[in-house]
This record gives C-alpha cells, sequence and structure tokens, in this order.
C-alpha cells in the first residue's frame, strides 16, 4: 500500500474537498494540518466532517485519520465504490457543497451511484441543487456521461437554518471520457429561470419574477421563469425564497446566477422584488464574464478534462476564480497535469470582458473497476 | 468542425502576444524617459541648491521607484507563471517563519496575513462579483449585446 511517502501535505481548511477528492481520484493519501489551528474554535467543523463521513460512505477501504483536536486529518483512499446510499449532510452548508464533489467522483465508481442527501437545497453560500442540475449535468453530458439513470431531482426543498429538503442524485459509470472542444460558447437564445418559495406566500415568487423579467427583457425576449412552491413536508424547515437564473446558448452552454433570501433570524427581510432584481444583474455579469462554462463549473471542466482520453481538449472560460486557480495547482500536484493558458482580449466585439483558453492533453484515467468487463 | 475552428484562434493568439509585447515596449520606454527626465532635474537640483547633504537620501527615491516599478514589470507574471510559478506545498518553510520565539520561552503568534487567511477561509466554489458593473447604464448594457443572439452576428455565420 502507499507510504507516508507518497502522501500530499497542505495546511489549512480552504480547499478541502478538491483536495480528497483528487486523492480520492489519484490514489495519493493526503494530511492536512493545521486546520483552523489558530481559532478559537480550532479543528474540523461539523460540515466537513459530514463530508468526510459521506467520502467514507461512497468508498470502500478508506483510511482516515484525525487528531484529538481536529487541526489534522490524513486521508488515504480507498476504491470507489458507490450503489445506493442515503446521506444526511449538515445544515451548515448546503447539499450544492456535497454535491459538487459527487460530481467529480460519480462517473468513476465501480457501481453506479444513487444517492439520496438530506439538508439544505438553497443558502447564500454554495450553488444550489437547482443551479447544480441546470448547468453541471449538461456539462457532464459532453463528456459522454448520460444515460435514462442520471438525474438530480429535488423531492423536497429545505432553506437554511432547519434544512428539511431531500435530493436525489443519480449517475451512470463511464470507463472513459470523451475529450471536448468547447471554444465558442455561441449566443445566448433563451434564460430559464426557477422562483421558489417555501413557508412563506407563493406570491413572493411571482413578485421576484416579475422584477427579474423587468431587467432581462431589455436583452432578450425568451424568457421563462418558472414558479415553485413546495408545501407541507416539502417545504422543509425554515421559511424564505429564492431565484436563480440560467442563460442558454445556442451552442449548448449554461451560464447561471441565483440568490437566496437571509435565513430565518439572520440579517434584515430582503424584498423579492430587490432580489429578483439583484439577481438578474448577477447573471448579466456572469454572461458579461462568459466563456462555455459557468464561473463554479469552471474546475469541474477542468478536471473531466484532465480525466479524458490521451487526446487534446479546449475550454474557452471567462477570468479563473481563484477557487480554480488553486484547482488547477492541485491538478498539478495530483495528476502532474499542466495547462497551456492563452488570454484571449475582447476586441471590438460587444461580448464582455476577456477570456482564457485552457488547453490540454487528458492523461486517460479509466475507471478501474470497469476493465474487466 | 474542430479544425475550421481553431484555424482563426491561432493568429488571434499570435496578434495578442504581439499586442502584449509591444505594451511593454511601450512601458519600458515610457519609462526610460521618467528616469531620464528625473536625472535632468537631479542636476538641475544639484546646480541650484549645490551640495545639500541632509537631502541627499531624497533624490533617489524616485529613481529607485521608477527601477522598482521596471523591475516589477519585466517580472510581470503572466497568467501561467501566477498559477504553477507559486509551490503550494511551502508548509514545512511556513512552520519555521511563524514560530519565532522570544527569549526561548514564548512564541510570537502573529497572523501571517494573505497567506494564513487564505489557508482557512471558506471552501467555496463560487466566484463573487466583487466590482459589479452598473447595469442600469446603456454604455454597459451595451457591452454584453452581442452575447445575445438578438446582438450583432459575425459575418461567417
Amino acid at each position: 500500500m502507499a507510504t507516508q511517502a507518497h502522501s500530499l501535505s497542505y495546511a489549512g481548511c480552504n480547499f478541502l474537498r478538491q483536495r480528497l477528492v483528487l486523492s480520492t481520484l489519484s490514489g495519493r493519501p493526503v494530511k492536512i494540518r493545521r486546520i483552523r489551528a489558530r481559532d478559537d474554535n480550532p479543528g474540523l467543523r461539523d460540515f466537513e466532517a459530514s463530508f468526510i463521513r459521506l467520502l467514507d460512505k461512497i468508498t470502500n477501504g478508506s483510511r482516515i485519520e484525525i487528531n484529538q483536536t481536529g487541526t489534522t486529518l490524513y486521508y488515504q483512499p480507498g476504491l470507489l465504490y458507490g450503489g445506493s446510499v442515503e446521506h444526511d449532510c449538515s445544515v451548515l452548508r448546503s447539499i450544492g457543497y456535497y454535491l459538487e464533489a459527487l460530481l467529480c467522483l460519480a462517473p468513476f465508481m465501480k457501481h453506479p451511484l444513487k444517492i439520496v442527501l438530506r439538508g439544505v437545497t438553497n443558502d447564500q453560500v454554495d450553488p444550489s441543487v437547482d443551479v447544480l442540475k441546470a448547468t453541471a449535468l449538461p456539462l457532464l453530458k459532453q463528456f459522454g456521461i448520460d444515460g435514462e439513470s442520471f438525474e438530480l431531482k429535488i423531492l423536497r426543498r429545505g432553506m437554511p437554518p432547519g434544512g428539511g429538503g431531500e435530493v436525489l442524485f443519480s449517475c451512470p459509470v463511464r470507463k472513459v471520457l470523451k475529450p471536448v472542444q468547447l471554444t465558442d460558447p455561441g449566443k445566448i437564445k433563451r434564460i430559464r429561470g426557477m422562483a421558489y418559495s417555501v413557508r412563506v406566500s407563493p406570491q413572493m415568487a411571482n413578485r421576484i419574477v416579475d422584477s427579474a423579467r423587468s431587467i432581462l427583457n431589455k436583452f432578450i425576449p425568451d424568457i421563462y421563469i418558472y414558479t415553485d412552491h413546495m408545501k407541507g413536508v416539502n417545504s422543509g424547515k425554515s421559511p424564505g425564497f429564492g431565484l436563480s437564473l440560467v442563460a442558454e446558448t445556442t451552442n449548448g452552454t449554461f451560464l447561471s446566477a441565483e440568490l437566496a433570501s437571509n435565513p430565518q433570524g439572520q440579517g434584515a427581510a430582503v424584498l423579492p422584488e430587490d432580489l429578483g432584481r439583484n439577481c438578474a444583474k448577477l447573471l448579466l455579469e456572469e454572461i458579461y464574464r462568459g466563456g462555455c462554462v459557468d464561473s463554479t463549473n469552471q474546475s469541474l471542466v477542468l478536471l473531466l478534462m484532465t480525466l479524458g482520453q490521451q487526446d487534446v481538449s479546449k475550454v474557452l472560460l471567462g477570468p479563473l476564480s481563484p477557487y480554480t486557480i488553486e484547482f488547477l495547482r492541485h491538478l498539478k500536484s495530483f495528476f502532474q497535469v499542466m495547462f497551456k493558458i492563452e488570454t484571449k482580449p475582447c476586441g471590438e466585439e460587444l461580448k464582455g470582458g476577456d477570456k482564457v483558453l485552457m488547453t490540454c492533453v487528458g492523461i486517460g484515467f479509466s475507471n478501474l473497476s470497469k476493465t474487466l468487463k | 468542425g474542430g479544425v475550421v475552428r481553431g484555424k482563426p484562434a491561432s493568429p488571434q493568439g499570435g496578434s495578442g502576444q504581439k499586442l502584449e509585447s509591444e505594451n511593454m515596449v511601450d512601458e519600458t520606454s515610457d519609462i526610460e524617459t521618467l528616469l531620464k527626465e528625473e536625472e535632468e532635474h537631479k542636476e538641475e537640483n544639484s546646480s541650484s541648491m549645490e551640495t545639500s547633504g541632509a537631502l541627499k537620501w531624497k533624490e533617489d527615491l524616485s529613481r529607485k521607484a521608477a527601477e522598482a516599478f521596471l523591475r516589477q514589470q519585466q517580472a510581470a507574471p503572466n497568467l501561467r507563471k501566477l498559477i504553477y510559478g507559486t509551490v503550494t506545498e511551502d508548509n514545512e518553510d511556513e512552520d519555521g517563519d511563524t514560530l519565532e520565539e522570544l527569549g526561548g520561552l514564548f512564541r510570537v503568534s502573529q497572523p501571517d496575513r494573505g497567506c494564513k487567511h487564505k489557508a482557512d477561509s471558506l471552501d467555496c466554489s463560487r466566484f463573487l462579483v466583487e466590482a459589479p458593473h452598473d447595469w442600469d447604464l446603456e454604455e454597459v448594457m451595451n457591452s454584453i449585446r452581442d452575447c445575445f443572439v438578438t446582438g450583432k452576428w459575425e459575418d461567417e455565420k
């Protein structure tokens, strides 16, 4: 088995998920030290412990060691197993926090993953389940991960602080990933959205829709924002409302933005009109950044390109997020893959800011559990 | 499809690079003129005031600043350098740095701003908009017009 010598060592709690995900995919153990070492409340938080438990559930033979204060974590990954799993996520972070990692790992399981996640479906911090469903799933399809069993369903909606939401994610497995050439985003042909409300007047969602439309209509007429008002047990434990918007282009690019109301008991009440307008403006910002992949999914596309067949993959992105920059460094440490990075100035065209063209050759990662079939 | 798309991209990239280097030259010459002006200025100064030793240290300040700026410009990392240039696994050094001992007994605990903050900050993939545009302005709205099917299309299509 792998020894300490082969493990990678990091400090601090930031980027915990990408480190553990890449460790799992590459088989290299990681040691993470000084996790909130100077904090009044040092060590791993509940939501991180829940994340580690989730990793343990979907793998077989992982070894996890945490010191008494929780400031040092050693993780020696096992094999990705999958199958039918249930997990109660911490309500301190939304289900999106957990789902982002699962989207990276699910295509490489031994058995197709079918998981029920419970907790917060929409909050102000992480990408919501709605946005991941609308942007990350079509992205995985570009790499050949598709099929009838590929779905992300919101069974119950849950807002913070109480949570009480429930989603179902199932993903088929693939032996190899197709390389991609995502260099032309095309033009935005329509905007879709989802205005949701739970445990408040259903009228809230309608007020959000009207105000968001008033801004987006100046750009394009084809806008449809669905309203979703879940009731009873399906509406979770806390009141709230919010909006997610997705701009779809002629070439199958999905750019998204979202906003949620303040959690009950935290901050001032948000007017649905303001939320609708601000969210519409956030979508315009995302369109200004542009590229063929939404800014929250930058690291997902770069990972799938890295793991693809030994062929050239290209993707045009907007400015790289700090999260993505760190992810690129991690891809280098775990897989020895470096991207060719070319800045593309926008020039005379009225297409927002400068873009970045990312090119790499896949390492030909294949799902070990599938080779014998 | 990929080949056709690939072709126009490469000359564009080339011109981009050329532009960049021209910019560099521009900046360098700017700084050279700045340095020259500074020298002239200094000469004037010294001739008029003769040797005022007390202020001698000041004379070099802007020159030093300009030189430092020039050095920084030449070392201006491109995106690739920014990403891959820095080593992420520098934990051991950090340890050494932060464990300064006072009188062999106490440790000076300095919150090492940037680096430390980043290490323990929120693990989140969202790319927050730090300086939002004013989308009520016609000019700003026009900056993304051609991203939509309702905007202008390239001739080739």
